[in-house]
């Protein structure tokens, strides 16, 4: 799944670690979101949208064909 | 006191019920976190931070350290005292640091997030299989003619096989 976490991040001047820290998971986590190796549950998804006071379908697009 | 014109009023109610965090002349900069280099305090020593990062390895491993000390211990007291009418009680000594690890274990995997308990799994799934996979491949071996390898064997293989599985799947989500 694509989704615009780096871009969010670089905004705000954040790290993974930082970023890692307000959702209460580790830096690896939050590493597998970003490059889409992981699709984050949806409590974890609605977490990193009130993070970043967007809704999900701002920071994650489901790739075509898939849905 | 002469009221208030109408309209600044409104907006004091306004200002009142709702609060808005980029009004003008109110804190409007982001919630940025505290900057490493600002923070108050002596740095941390190696010796802390390892101790944050780790913590939970380092119990662990404490705890299976003491178990294997205990479980010495005992066996050591038993080969001397074969016979004694306290040797159950020696025997089962070592259950106690066993059960501590037991417990850190749990405490551990519980406080995995939701990508590290997924790792775990599939490297839980990983280890199962394969030791199935080897204790059966060498049960026929058996048949065939080979040594009796003794059933302890097992655990430490499946742990090995589960370290190999953790590492596996930890660096395929890098």
């Amino acid at each position: 799944m694509k989704n615009r976490l780096r871009v969010l991040r670089a905004e705000l001047d954040w790290s993974q670690a930082d970023l890692a820290e307000r959702l209460g998971v580790s830096r690896q986590t939050v590493n597998a979101i970003e490059t889409g190796k992981y699709d984050p549950s949806l409590p974890l998804a609605f977490s990193l949208a009130r993070t970043f006071k967007r809704r999900i379908e701002e920071i994650f697009e489901a790739e075509q064909g898939r849905l | 006191m002469t009221p208030l014109p109408n309209k600044s009023r409104r907006s004091l109610q306004w200002n009142r019920c709702i609060p808005i965090p980029h009004r003008p002349f109110m804190r409007t900069e982001s919630n940025l976190p505290p900057q490493v280099s600002e923070m108050p305090g002596p740095p941390l020593l190696p010796v802390q931070s390892t101790w944050i990062t780790y913590r939970a390895q380092i119990e662990i491993g404490l705890a299976l350290l003491a178990y294997m000390m205990f479980l010495v211990g005992s066996v050591t007291i038993l080969r001397a005292n074969p016979d004694a009418s306290w040797r159950y009680i020696v025997a089962v000594v070592p259950v106690a640091p066993a059960s501590l690890v037991l417990f850190l274990f749990a405490r551990r995997l519980a406080r995995l997030d939701e990508l590290q308990r997924r790792i775990q799994i599939e490297a839980f799934g990983f280890s199962l299989a394969a030791t199935a996979l080897i204790t059966f491949a060498y049960g026929f071996l058996e048949g065939a003619g080979l040594p009796h390898l003794n059933w302890t064997y097992i655990l430490p293989l499946m742990a090995a096989l589960w370290a190999v599985g953790a590492a596996i799947f930890t660096f395929r989500y890098r």
